[in-house]
C-alpha cells in the first residue's frame, strides 16, 4: 500500500519536474535568442560604428595630407616667384610636419636642401605611383631623425615651365597629434602603414598594447597569429586593389575584428584590430544585465521552490506523524480491546474454571456431608468422610486464599513486612513442606545453598515462603512420579555492601511448557492445561502471585522450559543485610575456634568455610577420611573443637568412619553427620557419644542450634512435650462473633475441648460484657473483625483503654476471616495481642491459647 | 526542525534583502542634465624610446615584464604615462637601433632613451645626454656601473641591469666527447676540433652582434685583471697605446675559427642575435652559443635547454673570463619633458624597482643594495664576476667607443676583410677620435 503511496508521489513528480525543465528549456532558449538577437544588432551597429571611426581617421589623414600637397604647390609656387629658388629654399627652417624642403632644378641631378646639403632623388622611391592631390608620393623611410617619413615631389613652375622639382619630406609623427588618442577604450590597436612596402611606419599614442614591437604586415601576422592562407591571400588582394577590408580572428585568445583600412587610395593603410568584447559592450553589458535578471529570478524561483519543498517535506511528516500518532492510537485502542476481550474471556474462563474448583471440593463436601448423615452410626466411615470433607475445605480455603491475595496485589494493598530471617529456618521450613511432597510423588528433592556470605537478611519471610512454596509445589505438581527437583539458592556477587544479592533456581525434569503457555504464564487467569496437568489441580492465579511479589520486592523471575524435558524458574532478589549478623562471640564462650570439615564436594567444604570464617572459627577442609586422620593427628586431638563429617564422605556407610574420627578427636568434640535427608544406618551411627545429624545444606545458625541442643542434651535438659498435651480444660472465654454458625462452631469446639465460651454479637457487647466481668471471669477474649455496631479493632482498643488491673493483660485474640499481614498489623495495632485466621483450626486454636493463657492450660 | 525553521529565516532575510537592494536600485537614476560636459584632464607624459612595445605585464616575455613591472610602478607612483616609441630592424640592410636611437636623439626627438654601450659613448661625447649624477638613485649604484657610463666626468646612462655575456654551453655534448669546459682560447680551439670531427659541422653558432664578445675578453683581459688600468687606458686615449695591438688577438683567434669552419662566418654575418644560431643551440645541433645572462633566464631565449646549459667566460689568458658591456638609460639634454623623464628614471632606477626587475629576471643589480640568487647554470659565470674577474665592454672614459666600432670591424671580418685591414680600420678609428 506504501509502495503504491510512494510510487504515485513519484509518479506525480516526474511530470512536474519535467514540465519545469520544459518551462526553463523555453526560457533559457527565450533568453538565448533574445540575447543572441541583442548581440547580432549591437555587433553590426559596432561594425558600423569602427567603420565611421576608420573613416574618420582616414579622413582626417587624407585631410592633412591633401592640406600638405596644397601647402607644398603653395610653396612651388613662391619658389617659382622667387628670384633665386635656391636661396628662398634655404632661409626655410624645418617644422613638425615638413622636417626637410629640397630643390633639383629642371635639367639636373642633384640639388640642395633647406640645410644646405646635397639633394638627390636617389635615395627616394616613387615607383609605388602614390599621389596625394596629384603630387607624387615616396615610399616610407627612416628619415635622418630616426623617425618614419615620405616625401612629395612637386613642379616648380614658372610662366608654365617646369623650372625644377621641389621635395618635401613629411614626418608621420606630424599625423600622431591630429589622430584620436585611442578608441574602444584604448583596446583598439592601430598602426599606419606604408602599403608598399607594408612597413608599419606609426602606432600613434593609445592605441593598445602588445607583447613585441611589429616591423611589418608579415610581423603583425605572425604576432598575431594570423596564418590562414586564403585568408591572408584576400587580405593581400585587397591590399593591392586598396579596398578595405574587415575580418573576424582570434588575436591572443581573444576574438577580434581585423581590419585594413585603405587612405589615400591604398597608398597607406590602417591596420588593427579591435576584441570583439570592446566592440559589444554595450551588447556584452545588455547580455549581462539579462542574464543577472534571469539568475535573480531563477534564484527567487528555486527559493520558492526550496520553500515549497521545505514546506511539503514538513507537512508530510507532519502528516505521517499524525497517521503515526493516530495507526499507533489505534494499535493501542486495539490491544487494549484485546486485552479486555482476552481478560473478560480470562475471567470468564477462570469463573467457569472457578466454578468448577469450586463445586469440586463442595461437591465432595456436600456428597460427604449427606454420606455422613447416613452412617452417622459408623465411627470408621465417619472418620473417613470427616478426613475427605476436611481436605475439600482445605482446598477450598486455599482457592479463597489465592483468589484474595491476587485481588489484593492487583489492588496494590499488599504491605511487605521486613524482618530478620535466617535462610536456615527459610529453606527448613520449605524443605519441610515440600520433601513430604516430593516423597508422597517419589521424586528425589534437591536442596542445595552456595555462595552466600550472610545468612541472616532482612525481609518478608512469609511472603518470601510464598514465593517458594508456590514454585517448588508448582514443580512437584507438574513432574511426573520419581522426578528430579532441585531447590538452589546461590550468592551471586553483591551489587552493594548492605545487600545480599541471591539467586532462587527451582528446576525441574517434568513436563514442561510449551512456548505459547511461557508468554502468559505470569498472567492471572491462566492454567497450563494438557490431558496431563488436567489432573492437577490449582487455582491458576499462583505464578501471578509469584511474580507480584517478586517485582514487589524489586527482583525479577525468570523462566525457562521445554516441553518434557522440565523448567527452571530463576528468582533474583536482593536482599537487605542486617547490621548485627553472627554472634561472633558465642563461638568463643564455646571454646569452638577451629573445626574440621571433612566433604568429598569441595563446593560445599569451600561454602562452609567462608561462612563459618566470617564466624571467626577457623576451617580446615580434607575430601577424605585418611587425611582427616592424618591432619587431626598432626595437630592433636584438641585441635578441632568439631568436626563436620560428610555422612558419604565414605560409601557403604561410614559408621566406621566416624569411630575412627572420634578415636583420634577430644572425646567432648561434637561429630556432626552432615546428610541432606535421612540415611540409612545413621542411626547407628548416632549412639556414638557426642555425634548427632546436621542437615544439609550447611548453615552456621542450624549448627549454633545444633551445639546449643547437645549442650542441652549433655546438661540433663529435656525439650518440653508441649503440643501432646495441650489441653483448654476449665478455661472460660469470651467470644465476639456476629455470625450464628461460627458462633456456634467456635462454642462446639471449645466445649468439645473442655472449655466454655460467652459469645455476643458484636464489639460492643463485648466491651460491655467485659466491663461487667468480675476480674479473672474470662480466660481470653476470642473477637471477630467485622461485626455490626462496633468492629473488634475498636473494641479492642476501648476493652485496653479501660481502668482495670486486666483491660491491659487479657490476652485478646484476633479470629477474622481477613487473613492477611496487613490484617495482622492493624489487629496488633489495635491492641490484640495475635492473629488467627479463620476457618478455625482446632490444633493451631490449642497452641496459641496455651501460649497467652499460661497457667491455666 | 531547528535547521528547517534556521532555513526558513535564512531565505527570508535574504528575500527582504533582495527586495530592499532591488527598490534600492531603483531609485538610483541617471542624473537629469541633458547637458554633459567633458574636461581635459592633463596628462604627464615621458617619451621612451627602447626596441620594444609596451605591453601588459602579464604578458609572456618575461625580460619585458621586468622592465614594465618597473615602468608602471612608476607610472603609479608619479602619475606619469610613458610613451613608448620603438624601431626594429627588418633585416641588417635597414638601419640598426643604434642608428636610429642616434638620429632621434641628435634630433630631439624623444625624452628617455635605452641606449646600447656604443651609443651611450657617441652621444655622451656629444653632449646629448643629461648628466644623470645628481639623481638619487646613484649613490646605490656599484662603481663600474658609475665608470663605465662616466664621458666628460658626466654620468650619462644608468642601466637597470649589469648585463654580462658568457658562452652558453651544452655540457652533456661536452660531456659526451670528454671534454673540459675550455680555459684558455687553446683548449677553447682543442674543444672545436673535437666536436667538428665528431661530424659537428659548425660547434659555434654565431650572429652578427656578439663575436665581438671573444675579442674583449683577449684583449682587455690583462688590463681589468691585474694591470694598471687608469694607466693604460690613458696611454689609449694619449695615442701611447694603440687599439690594434689589444684587437689583434681576438681578431686572429676569430679568424681561425673562421678559417677551421668552427663559425659559419658567412651565416653569422646575416644572423640577428639569437634569431639566427638559438634553434641550433637548442636543437643540440652547436654546443656553444654566446649570449647576455639574461638570455639563461628567459624562456624565449634559452630558459628551458632540455640538456645541461652552463655559462661560462669567455676564454683568456686569466681563464674563463665575462665580457660587461654597460647599457643604461639616458635623457636627452633638450627633452621636451626633461623633469619629469628625470623623476620617471629616479623612479624606475629606486632600490625598490631595482628589486622587482632584478627578483623577475634574476639579473645582477647596478644596485649594491639588491642582490638575488641566480639560476644554477649562471653560477659558473656568477663566481667569476664576484671574484672581480671580468673585462668591461664598453668603457665611456676611453675616448674610442669600442662595442659599436669592434662589432661592425668584426662584421668586416665577416664579410672577408683580413686581420690586418681589421687592425687598420683600428688604428684609422683611434687616430680620428684622438684627432677630435
Amino acid at each position: 500500500m506504501k509502495k503504491n503511496q510512494n510510487r504515485s508521489r513519484k509518479d506525480r513528480g516526474i511530470p512536474l519536474f519535467v514540465f519545469i525543465i520544459i518551462v526553463f528549456g523555453m526560457l533559457g532558449v527565450i533568453v538565448f535568442s533574445v540575447a543572441g538577437k541583442l548581440s547580432a544588432e549591437m555587433s553590426a551597429s559596432a561594425i558600423q560604428n569602427l567603420s565611421e571611426s576608420l573613416n574618420l581617421i582616414q579622413c582626417t589623414i587624407e585631410a592633412i595630407l591633401k592640406n600638405e600637397a596644397d601647402f607644398q604647390k603653395l610653396i612651388a609656387q613662391r619658389v617659382a616667384a622667387a628670384d633665386n629658388p635656391i636661396e628662398y629654399i634655404c632661409v626655410y627652417e624645418r617644422n613638425e610636419t615638413m622636417v626637410k624642403l629640397s630643390l633639383i632644378l629642371e635639367g639636373e641631378e642633384e640639388g640642395v636642401s633647406n640645410d644646405g646639403s646635397k639633394f638627390t632623388e636617389e635615395d627616394l622611391d616613387f615607383s609605388a605611383g602614390g599621389k596625394v592631390d596629384d603630387l607624387p608620393v615616396s615610399q616610407s623611410y627612416v628619415n635622418y631623425m630616426g623617425t618614419w617619413a615620405y616625401t612629395m615631389k612637386c613642379p616648380v613652375v614658372k610662366d608654365d615651365e617646369e623650372i625644377g622639382t621641389l621635395y618635401i619630406e613629411y614626418v608621420y609623427d606630424s599625423l600622431d597629434k591630429s589622430l584620436p588618442n585611442g578608441f574602444y577604450n584604448n583596446k583598439a590597436m592601430l598602426y599606419i602603414m606604408d602599403a608598399r612596402s607594408e612597413r608599419l611606419v606609426l602606432k600613434p599614442k593609445g592605441m593598445g598594447e602588445r607583447s613585441a614591437g611589429h616591423l611589418n604586415l608579415e610581423d603583425f601576422y605572425h604576432a598575431n597569429d594570423i596564418r590562414e592562407r586564403e585568408l591572408r591571400a584576400k587580405v593581400d588582394k585587397c591590399l593591392k586593389k586598396g579596398d578595405n577590408i574587415l575580418f573576424y580572428h582570434d588575436i591572443r585568445g581573444k576574438q577580434s575584428l581585423n581590419y585594413m583600412w585603405s587612405v589615400n587610395n591604398g597608398t597607406i593603410y590602417l591596420i588593427g584590430y579591435v576584441p570583439v568584447e570592446a566592440i559589444q559592450q554595450e551588447g556584452r553589458t545588455v547580455n549581462q544585465n539579462i542574464l543577472i535578471v534571469v539568475s535573480v529570478m531563477l534564484i527567487a524561483f528555486f527559493l520558492c521552490c526550496l520553500l515549497y519543498y521545505f514546506n511539503q517535506r514538513q507537512q508530510i511528516r507532519i502528516r505521517k506523524e499524525r497517521e503515526k500518532e493516530r495507526e499507533q492510537h489505534n494499535k493501542q485502542l486495539a490491544e487494549a480491546l484485546q486485552a479486555a476481550q482476552l481478560a473478560s474471556n480470562s475471567k470468564t474462563m477462570f469463573l467457569s474454571n472457578m466454578s468448577h474448583d469450586i463445586r469440586t471440593p463442595m461437591n465432595a463436601v456436600l456428597g460427604f456431608t449427606a454420606l455422613l448423615g447416613m452412617e452417622a452410626d459408623n465411627p470408621v466411615k465417619v472418620r473417613e468422610y470427616t478426613k475427605k470433607i476436611t481436605a475439600s475445605g482445605q482446598h477450598l480455603l486455599n482457592l479463597i486464599n489465592d483468589v484474595l491475595d491476587v485481588s489484593k496485589i492487583e489492588s496494590g494493598k499488599v504491605v511487605l513486612n521486613f524482618e530478620k530471617f535466617t535462610l536456615n529456618a527459610l529453606v527448613s521450613s520449605i524443605d519441610a513442606i515440600i520433601r513430604p511432597m516430593a516423597d508422597g510423588r517419589k521424586q528425589r528433592f534437591h536442596v542445595e545453598v552456595t555462595g552466600i556470605k550472610h545468612e541472616y537478611l532482612m525481609g518478608d519471610e512469609t511472603r518470601i515462603n510464598q514465593i517458594l512454596i508456590n514454585l517448588l509445589s508448582n514443580a512437584v505438581k507438574y513432574t511426573q512420579e520419581g522426578g528430579n527437583i532441585w531447590f538452589r539458592i546461590i550468592g551471586l556477587k553483591q551489587r552493594s555492601s548492605q545487600f545480599e544479592h541471591i539467586r532462587i533456581e527451582v528446576e525441574d525434569d517434568g513436563y514442561g511448557m510449551t512456548p505459547e503457555y511461557l508468554e502468559t504464564i505470569f498472567d492471572a487467569f491462566t492454567r497450563a492445561e494438557n490431558s496431563t496437568t488436567n489432573k492437577v489441580q490449582g487455582t491458576g492465579l499462583g505464578m501471578a502471585i509469584t511474580k507480584n511479589i517478586v517485582e514487589l520486592m524489586g527482583g525479577t523471575i525468570d523462566v525457562a522450559s521445554e516441553v518434557d524435558k522440565g523448567s527452571i524458574f530463576k528468582v533474583e532478589l536482593e536482599l537487605r543485610i542486617p547490621e548485627e549478623q553472627i554472634d561472633g562471640k558465642f563461638w568463643q564462650e564455646n571454646g569452638i575456634n577451629r573445626i574440621l570439615v571433612v566433604d568429598r564436594e569441595q563446593e560445599e567444604c569451600e561454602n562452609i568455610r567462608v561462612l563459618m570464617e566470617e564466624a571467626g572459627v577457623m576451617v580446615d577442609t580434607v575430601s577424605v577420611l585418611e587425611d582427616a586422620l592424618n591432619i587431626v593427628k598432626e595437630k592433636g586431638g584438641d585441635s578441632y573443637q568439631l568436626v563436620l563429617l560428610d555422612w558419604q564422605v565414605q560409601e557403604a556407610g561410614s559408621v566406621s568412619v566416624v569411630r575412627k574420627i572420634r578415636e583420634v578427636i577430644a572425646d567432648m568434640a561434637p561429630v556432626l553427620l552432615l546428610t541432606p535427608y535421612a540415611a540409612e544406618g545413621i542411626e547407628t551411627a548416632l549412639e556414638i557419644d557426642h555425634t548427632e545429624v546436621l542437615s544439609k545444606p550447611f548453615f552456621v545458625s542450624a549448627l549454633k542450634e545444633k551445639i546449643l541442643e547437645m549442650q542441652g542434651e549433655t546438661m540433663g535438659e529435656t525439650v518440653p512435650a508441649e503440643e501432646a498435651c495441650i489441653s483448654l480444660e476449665g478455661l472460660h472465654f469470651l467470644a465476639a462473633e456476629d455470625n450464628e454458625i461460627n458462633a456456634e462452631i467456635l462454642s462446639e469446639i471449645l466445649e468439645m475441648e473442655g472449655a466454655s465460651c460467652e459469645v455476643v454479637e458484636n464489639g460492643k457487647l463485648v466491651l460491655e460484657r467485659f466491663e461487667q466481668a468480675t476480674e479473672g471471669e474470662f480466660d481470653a477474649i476470642l473477637m471477630d473483625v467485622q461485626m455490626p455496631v462496633m468492629n473488634g479493632y475498636d473494641a479492642t482498643k476501648a476493652i485496653r483503654a479501660l481502668e482495670r488491673s486486666d483491660a491491659t493483660k487479657i490476652p485478646i485474640i484476633a479470629m477474622t476471616a481477613n487473613a492477611f499481614a496487613e490484617d495482622e498489623k492493624d489487629a496488633l495495632d489495635a491492641g490484640m495481642n495475635v492473629h488467627m485466621a479463620k476457618p478455625i483450626d482446632v490444633e493451631l486454636l490449642k497452641k496459641i491459647i496455651n501460649k497467652y493463657v499460661q497457667g491455666k492450660g | 526542525m531547528r535547521k528547517i525553521n534556521l532555513i526558513k529565516k535564512w531565505v527570508a532575510v535574504s528575500l527582504a534583502a533582495f527586495m530592499a537592494l532591488t527598490l534600492a536600485a531603483c531609485g538610483i537614476g541617471e542624473p537629469n542634465d541633458d547637458i554633459i560636459i567633458t574636461e581635459d584632464t592633463e596628462e604627464k607624459t615621458v617619451n621612451l624610446f627602447s626596441p620594444m612595445e609596451k605591453t601588459d605585464p602579464d604578458a609572456e616575455n618575461i625580460a619585458r615584464s621586468a622592465f614594465d613591472k618597473t615602468i608602471l610602478l612608476a607610472e603609479e607612483k608619479l602619475g606619469i604615462n610613458v610613451a613608448y616609441r620603438t624601431y626594429t630592424a627588418e633585416d641588417y640592410q635597414d638601419k640598426t637601433y643604434d642608428d636610429v636611437t642616434l638620429e632621434r636623439a641628435r634630433n630631439n626627438m624623444d625624452d628617455l632613451y635605452l641606449l646600447n654601450p656604443d651609443t651611450v659613448q657617441k652621444l655622451g661625447e656629444e653632449g646629448k645626454l643629461l648628466d644623470l649624477s645628481d639623481l638619487a638613485c646613484v649613490k646605490n649604484l656599484r662603481e663600474v656601473v658609475k665608470t663605465a657610463n662616466t664621458v666628460n666626468g658626466k654620468l650619462v646612462a644608468i642601466p637597470q641591469e649589469v648585463v654580462a655575456y658568457g658562452l652558453f654551453v651544452n655540457k652533456d655534448m661536452f660531456d659526451k666527447y670528454k671534454l673540459q669546459l675550455p680555459e684558455t682560447p687553446e683548449e677553447f680551439l682543442e674543444c672545436c676540433r673535437v666536436f667538428k670531427e665528431n661530424g659537428i659541422e659548425t660547434p659555434i653558432g654565431a650572429n652578427r652582434w656578439w663575436l665581438e664578445t671573444f675579442v674583449f675578453a683577449q684583449a682587455f683581459a690583462d688590463m681589468y685583471n691585474g694591470g694598471d688600468t687608469e694607466a693604460e687606458i690613458a696611454k689609449l686615449n694619449s695615442g701611447e697605446s694603440k687599439y690594434s695591438d689589444y684587437m689583434r688577438p681576438g681578431f686572429e683567434f676569430l679568424q681561425e675559427l673562421i678559417d677551421k669552419g668552427y663559425v659559419d662566418a658567412k651565416k653569422a654575418y646575416v644572423s640577428e642575435a639569437i634569431e639566427g644560431e638559438g634553434n641550433d643551440f637548442l636543437a643540440q645541433k652547436t654546443p656553444i652559443v654566446m649570449a647576455y645572462w639574461g638570455a639563461a633566464n628567459t624562456e624565449t631565449a634559452y630558459g628551458k635547454p632540455d640538456f645541461n646549459m652552463q655559462v661560462i667566460g669567455f676564454p683568456s689568458s686569466h681563464g674563463q673570463m665575462p665580457v660587461v658591456p654597460i647599457t643604461g638609460f639616458g635623457i636627452g639634454t633638450q627633452a621636451e619633458h626633461l623633469q619629469d623623464a628625470k623623476d620617471m628614471l629616479d623612479m624606475i632606477l629606486s632600490d625598490e624597482a631595482l628589486q622587482v626587475y632584478t627578483e623577475t629576471n634574476k639579473v645582477i643589480s647596478p644596485s649594491k643594495n639588491v642582490e638575488v640568487d641566480c639560476i644554477p647554470a649562471l653560477k659558473p659565470l656568477n663566481d667569476r664576476i664576484e671574484e672581480d674577474i671580468y673585462v668591461l665592454a664598453s668603457n665611456a672614459s676611453l675616448k674610442l667607443e669600442q662595442w659599436g666600432n669592434t662589432c661592425l670591424i668584426v662584421r668586416e671580418l665577416l664579410n672577408g676583410a683580413t686581420v690586418d685591414e681589421c687592425m687598420a680600420q683600428f688604428d684609422k678609428l683611434q687616430e680620428e677620435t684622438l684627432d677630435k
